[in-house]
């Protein structure tokens, strides 16, 4: 829409005022790795951060959430409860921006889902270009995430001493007016932009053996190779990879009464296909009960499934998953070994 | 039977305790000072560590402790033909714990100088083992020591007529779910992948790794587990060490 340049030695004061109106989420240091936490001062926030533990879609599907509550009695209907409330997140990285997509679609298609949608509606997406690999890990070259045209309200691209905000809604648009002292890019910015962005494709591999556009043709083809059974010696079924995933979105409900046995809620937690009961269901019948048959629905759903009903691949190379394997199971190496 | 707030009728619950350090039954304590609808709930009949009083009608047992001698069946077989419904009450009684360390021993009369010294044939002992290898169980609290928020779910799901639900994940899901740095990350070492969660990953959030107190999920991957142990930096040792601590117990330990 336009494009705009804000001094880094500005963006404390820019964050601050937004403080005053929304809560500001953003990376933080945990440790020694970091994770979008809320900033309660501007200096907390580290747009220079690799990755994040967990994918900033915790914003929008929390890890667990009320989503009604009810009496057992039945005297009263149940009511529902959407905890929401106006967000600003800061430093997104565009492979997230990219995962944003599938879970817009997943949770829009069919069944729209007035939890995530009621918060996805309150919240501002402020993505961040990343100009050098995070780490080994990440793929994002390869499935075509490392940057991205839309899906945020403004884009920062670090040019040295300032920010380029690159303006990508009105919403975006009135905050950084409302909030900041930004100008209007010159000419010789938008040459600098262009700059920056060019070079630093060449810093980043493409991994993949394959053309991205390929992926799900060879997941297709790929249901009875042995590679299955082969991870799945090795593969511990701990859940991690789903649980730090930017697209799963799958989820489990429980209900919890008081000890009165009067009141109840109902809430609803991540879940995860690699999980040995995932696919349990009344009766006792575990249709994936082999670790190695999870281990294809999960890349299946990946490469294959997820494009087939939502036209966006369900992986965007983030590396989260292969960063924490314990078993050092990296999609990229999965792929390229079924390419062979 | 006494009545509660519903006037519904409370059901009569009774604490017993077997070889253990009686850590779970002070998380049942601890949690019915901070949930005092917990008293108005259930009518407590029998609890050595809480109270004086002793009532042999109770409709619901919770048993902490492995039974680790002979004689104390015969105990654990009164308190199933009382209670409708027998909940084991920790690691110990869920699934062994630390009691089975024992069992790892040579011999038991070696434990038993070791521990008793020249007293040693005043004690009585027999391979430890979890109160299921007895009698029958309705509901597993594990835990060293238990968790007082499972113990509260446990009990309304008890008192909802339902069969207690615990996760059947690892502890690698609660500690994702949390945002913990890894352990292995930290240069350490955990048990979380296999480990039944339910703790909601109190070791590795407090930086610890997992020992495995609660069990083994279903179906876990021991051999992809120890290769990453030993890739960790673990001596073969280190890792029996590790793998044994809490989930020493193997039926086939008490057969004969």
């Amino acid at each position: 829409m336009s494009l705009w340049i804000i001094d880094k030695s500005a963006m404390a004061t820019f964050v601050a005022n937004v403080m005053g109106d929304y809560r500001v989420v953003g990376p933080k240091a945990k440790g020694p790795q970091f994770a979008f936490d809320e900033i309660e001062d501007p200096a907390e926030l580290r747009l220079d951060y690799n990755t994040s533990i967990l994918p900033p879609k915790k914003y929008f599907q929390p890890q667990e959430e009320r989503l009604m509550t009810f009496k057992r009695n039945g005297d009263s209907a149940p009511e529902a409860v959407i905890e929401a409330e106006a967000t600003v997140i800061f430093g997104v990285h565009t492979c997230d921006l990219h995962a944003m997509r599938v879970l817009d679609q997943a949770f829009t298609q069919n069944f729209p889902d007035a939890h995530y949608l009621t918060r996805r509606r309150q919240a501002l997406l402020i993505g961040i270009e990343c100009l050098e690999p995070c780490d080994e890990h990440s793929f994002c070259k390869s499935m075509g995430t490392l940057t991205i045209s839309e899906g945020y309200d403004l884009h920062l691209t670090d040019l040295g001493d300032v920010y380029a905000v690159d303006v990508g809604s009105e919403e975006g648009l009135t905050l950084l007016k409302t909030y900041s002292d930004a100008r209007l890019a010159t000419e010789s910015d938008m040459q600098q932009l262009n700059r920056a962005l060019s070079a630093k494709w060449p810093r980043f591999p493409y991994k993949l053996e394959l053309d991205v556009d390929e992926l799900p043709a060879l997941m297709s083809q790929s249901y009875n190779n042995p590679i299955w059974e082969t991870l799945a010696e090795k593969c511990l079924a701990c859940g991690t990879c789903n649980i730090v995933c930017p697209t799963c979105f799958c989820f489990n409900v429980y209900d919890e009464v008081d000890l009165n046995l009067e009141n109840g809620e109902r809430s609803r937690r991540w879940d995860s296909c690699m999980l040995d009961v995932f696919a349990r269901v009344a009766g006792g019948e575990n249709f994936r009960e082999q670790r190695s048959a999870r281990l294809r629905h999960r890349f299946m759903r990946k490469g294959l499934y997820l494009v087939e009903r939502y036209k966006h691949l369900g992986c965007v190379g983030c590396g989260r998953c292969a960063r924490l394997c314990l078993a050092d199971i990296s999609p990229i190496n999965v792929f390229n070994e079924l390419h062979e | 039977m006494a009545e509660n707030g519903n006037g519904s009728a409370r059901p009569k619950v009774a604490f017993f305790d077997f070889a253990c350090c009686e850590g779970c039954q002070l998380t049942v304590i601890d949690a019915l000072q901070t949930h005092l609808e917990l008293v108005e709930a259930v009518e407590i009949v029998q609890f050595r560590e809480a109270m004086t009083e002793k009532g042999e009608d109770y409709q619901i047992a919770f048993i902490e402790g492995s039974c680790t001698r002979k004689e104390d069946e015969d105990r654990l077989r009164k308190i199933r033909a009382q209670a409708g419904i027998v909940v084991a009450l920790g690691a110990c009684a869920h699934i062994g714990g630390v009691n089975a360390l024992a069992n790892l021993q040579p011999s038991l009369q070696d434990v038993r100088q070791y521990v008793y010294g020249d007293k040693w044939d005043w004690y009585n002992t027999y391979p430890a083992r979890p109160i299921s290898a007895v009698i029958q169980v309705d509901a597993f609290i594990p835990g060293c020591p238990i968790d007082r928020v499972e113990f509260l779910s446990v009990v309304k799901q008890v008192l909802l007529g339902k069969t207690p639900a615990i996760p059947d994940y690892p502890v690698c899901v609660e500690c994702k779910l949390k945002e913990n740095v890894c352990i292995f990350d930290k240069g350490g070492v955990c048990l979380g992948p296999i480990t039944r969660a339910g703790c909601d990953a109190i070791c590795p959030t407090y930086g610890d790794g997992c020992e495995g107190c609660r069990g083994l999920i279903p179906n876990p991957n021991e051999n992809a587990m120890q290769d990453v142990l030993l890739k960790a930096g673990l001596s073969v040792e280190q890792l029996r060490a590790r793998m044994t601590m809490f989930n020493a117990y193997d039926p086939a330990q008490i057969e004969a």
